[in-house]
């Protein structure tokens, strides 16, 4: 099994040859038998259900992982024609991952955790890895200014960071791995919360590079569009290489791909009318009258606000939500869609009572819940948050489920929830396993399963279906449906179209501050 | 502090704005003025200076609240310290066995006080005025160590970056049931729930986040550069220079001032 035989015509820019990779603190091997080259200008896609070794291969790659750090690595890798080899034992050479940065350029799963987290806007983010390098202001500034339009992050380079939507901020840790201009980007997941347009710019921003002769190497659990144009697909199924060549290749019929590995849905037409069977009669679940929102001006805000002009009251802070109007009855399943910064995880944290609106109500089962606190509003709302890791707090999957069912229903039945919730998602296995070293893909049924364990007559759900396998994507199926049926009012947040439209009664669209219909 | 607005320090678009060095040359010159000097007039000016620039900078509330944390169980302890033992106090207000109430005492004691209040307010309001993102380029520019800067400047985020942790975990909490209330008890067992996985998480935070550094080069050995474009100007540069002098002065002479009347 060799990656390399399409381009091995090409001295390959950057390669690996892992006979194994274990981690100091793990008996199993987490990569055996791998080799990959890739070849300056070469498109690899990696693919992979989630804990196939995607992230591990791409990490080791990026030196992101440097082999005797946390883990043995027998093999070699190779960086422009220099090899180094390891064995696992003392004698291994060190890599400097400031070296290994400047040629191999990484973009992570979770894109927050490339921020450098002391600067202060969007562009001084950027430039961090160039005034390493000890670049002129001059060429920064031109170098920032490039990767910002190629990102589409123009309007934002003088936000703070930490205040990005989640495909915002994607699209910044890929400007912060390209900006220096590396021979080789490899990313993780590079599709996960982009919408549309996102994915549109990325895949532009991949045929550039490569026409450049950038190597890309994208690790990906989906098939998406982009990964059609690749040279080369590699499949990682347990940690080692289970097929690989040209795409046409490996089409559907010639069993080389698990079916872990989603391919993209098709769109299916828009449902102009609910569906029969929802009957929208009665007191809704949830309730949302022109209901406006703001984010408080903080001085950050308001120098936005001066460059954009403003769009809410005269002088006030720009209006997220602007009369929202929105009813959820029981059994009824309704998809928000808009494209990322919309303010989509704005509307769902106004559910529980997290935001609170600034003009109009929000209607819990007919009750105002505007003096309630969170807590108690909890009882009836299960929120599922975009971020795993925003959701996942405590030490084992179980004790996660857990949290706070037994205060809801009593010890005894909170025990047998918290298993059965687990099964529901396939986690039944993984009870004591601590929630961050679960795959992504796991972590997100993890949290899935936090709420439907709660049973709220609510569930709100934010970009569920990033990260997921296929797999996965089959069980939040099945659990959206189920809860459904038992008298769930769902409302998921989405910027996959197809999955809207493949499990919603009806979809709604946020655009400017409003709702509506798509 | 002399021309120091510290409300052009808070946006950076603003022009005017000035070089977060100089800010740091003037709040620290004019506290150690202000204690070489050992003059209750000039430290009663600093601090009616200070106070009014915060306010200006629109600090004030913040700067108040954390001088008063300082100050309040300071100025307690001088005053029970200097108001009722002081040896030299002839003027007796009052007595009780072996303390006595001397007008001389309270007198030093206030003086202190004031001078204390001076210092501690100066200081204030260059930290709250000040620009982290300004001073970590301005260090840089000059030469100081990335990691050096990095870890001030982190350690400056630190409080806001561990709040805003601690209120996510707080959220997924809330979202499960957890009823936080105004009262400080419900506030104290919410934060009994947090401080654990808080922890954690900024431990294993702090493990990804250190491989992402590595690899954008954040301990190059060689020179650095800085996108942020810290103002400065050779006025501002002849200023810094001015005030460390005459703050060296101020502090020689308070020195040959002590040796003569000793």
């Amino acid at each position: 099994m060799d990656a390399g035989k399409a381009v091995r015509a090409n001295r390959p820019v950057l390669a690996a040859g892992i006979r194994s990779f274990t981690f100091h603190d793990d008996e199993t091997t987490a990569l055996r038998d791998v080799t990959v080259s890739f070849a300056a200008g070469s498109f690899t896609a990696i693919l992979g259900a989630s804990g196939s070794g995607k992230s591990t291969l791409g990490r080791l790659l990026a030196a992101w992982l440097p082999p005797g750090g946390h883990g043995a690595l027998a093999g070699f890798l190779e960086l422009s024609g220099s090899r180094l080899e390891f064995d696992g034992g003392p004698s291994d050479p060190r890599i400097d991952p400031a070296q290994w940065g400047r040629h191999v350029g990484f973009v992570p799963q979770d894109p927050a955790t490339v921020l450098s987290t002391v600067r202060s806007t969007v562009a001084e983010e950027l430039a961090f890895g160039l005034e390493n390098s000890g670049m002129e202001r001059a060429a920064m500034k031109a170098a920032v200014g490039r990767t910002a339009a190629l990102l589409g992050l123009h309007d934002q380079l003088e936000q703070d960071p930490a205040r990005l939507s989640g495909g915002q901020l994607r699209r910044l840790a890929i400007g912060c791995a390209i900006i220096t201009g590396p021979p080789v980007l490899v990313m993780d997941e590079p599709f996960a919360s982009l919408d549309a347009a996102g994915a549109d710019g990325l895949a532009a921003v991949v045929r550039d590079l490569l026409a450049r002769g950038t190597a890309v190497v994208i690790l990906s659990q989906a098939i998406d569009p982009l990964l059609l144009e690749a040279g080369t697909w590699v499949v990682l199924s347990g940690g080692t290489v289970t097929g690989s060549g040209p795409p046409a290749a490996m089409g559907t019929g010639s069993g080389v791909l698990p079916p872990a590995i989603r391919r993209p849905a098709p769109v299916p037409a828009p449902v102009a009318v609910s569906r029969p069977g929802v009957p929208q009669t009665g007191i809704p679940a949830l309730q949302l009258r022109g209901v406006d929102f703001a984010y408080p001006a903080g001085p950050g805000a308001r120098r936005r606000l001066r460059k954009a002009g403003p769009t809410g009251e005269p002088g006030g802070p720009p209006l997220v939500l602007r009369g929202a109007d929105l009813a959820v009855h029981p059994g009824e399943i309704v998809a928000v869609t808009g494209p990322n910064g919309a303010g989509k995880s704005t509307l769902l944290r106004h559910f529980n009572g997290l935001l609170r609106p600034t003009a109009g109500s929000v209607l819990v089962r007919g009750a105002d819940i505007s003096g309630a606190p969170v807590g108690r509003t909890a009882a009836s709302v299960g929120l599922l948050f975009q971020q795993p890791r925003d959701q996942l707090f405590e030490r084992s999957a179980l004790r996660e489920v857990s949290f706070g069912l037994a205060r809801l229903v009593g010890p005894a039945l909170a025990a047998q929830r918290a298993t059965a919730a687990l099964a529901s998602v396939g986690l039944a296995d993984a009870a004591q396993e601590h929630p961050a070293e679960l795959p992504a893909s796991a972590q997100r049924l993890l949290a899935l399963a936090t709420v439907l364990a709660r049973k709220p007559a609510v569930l709100a759900l934010d970009e569920p279906t990033v990260a997921l396998d296929g797999d996965g994507l089959a069980l939040l199926d099945a659990t959206v449906r189920l809860a459904a049926a038992e008298g769930a009012a769902v409302v998921l947040v989405t910027h996959d179209l197809g999955y809207a439209r493949s499990v919603a009664h009806r979809t709604v669209a946020l655009d400017g501050g409003r709702l509506v219909p798509a | 502090m002399t021309a120091s607005s510290p409300r052009t320090a808070a946006g950076p678009d603003r022009p005017g704005r000035l070089n977060p060095l100089t800010l740091l040359a003037a709040a620290g010159s004019t506290a150690v003025i202000t204690t070489a000097a050992g003059s209750w007039p000039l430290s009663l000016t600093v601090l009616a200076a200070s106070l009014g620039l915060s306010a200006a900078g629109g600090t004030a509330r913040r700067v108040v609240a954390a001088a008063a944390a300082i100050l309040v169980p300071l100025s307690l302890s001088l005053v029970m310290l200097h108001g009722l033992f002081f040896p030299e106090g002839t003027t007796v207000l009052a007595e009780w066995g072996p303390g006595r109430v001397t007008a001389e005492g309270l007198g030093f004691a206030g003086r202190r006080i004031l001078q204390l209040g001076a210092v501690v307010l100066a200081l204030l309001v260059f930290s709250f005025s000040v620009s982290v993102p300004d001073l970590v380029a301005a260090l840089s520019a000059r030469g100081v160590q990335g990691r050096f800067a990095f870890v001030l400047a982190s350690t400056l985020t630190l409080l806001p970056a561990i709040s805003a942790r601690a209120r996510r975990i707080r959220q997924a909490q809330e979202s499960r049931g957890l009823v936080v209330t105004r009262g400080l008890l419900s506030r104290v067992a919410a934060f009994r729930l947090q401080a654990v996985p808080l922890v954690l998480s900024l431990v294993e935070d702090a493990g990804t986040r250190s491989a992402a550094l590595e690899a954008r080069g954040l301990s190059n050995a060689g020179p650095r550069t800085s996108y942020r474009e810290v103002p400065d100007s050779r006025l501002q540069r002849t200023a810094r220079a001015v005030l460390v002098l005459v703050a060296a002065a101020a502090l020689v002479l308070r020195l040959v001032q002590a040796g003569a009347s000793a």
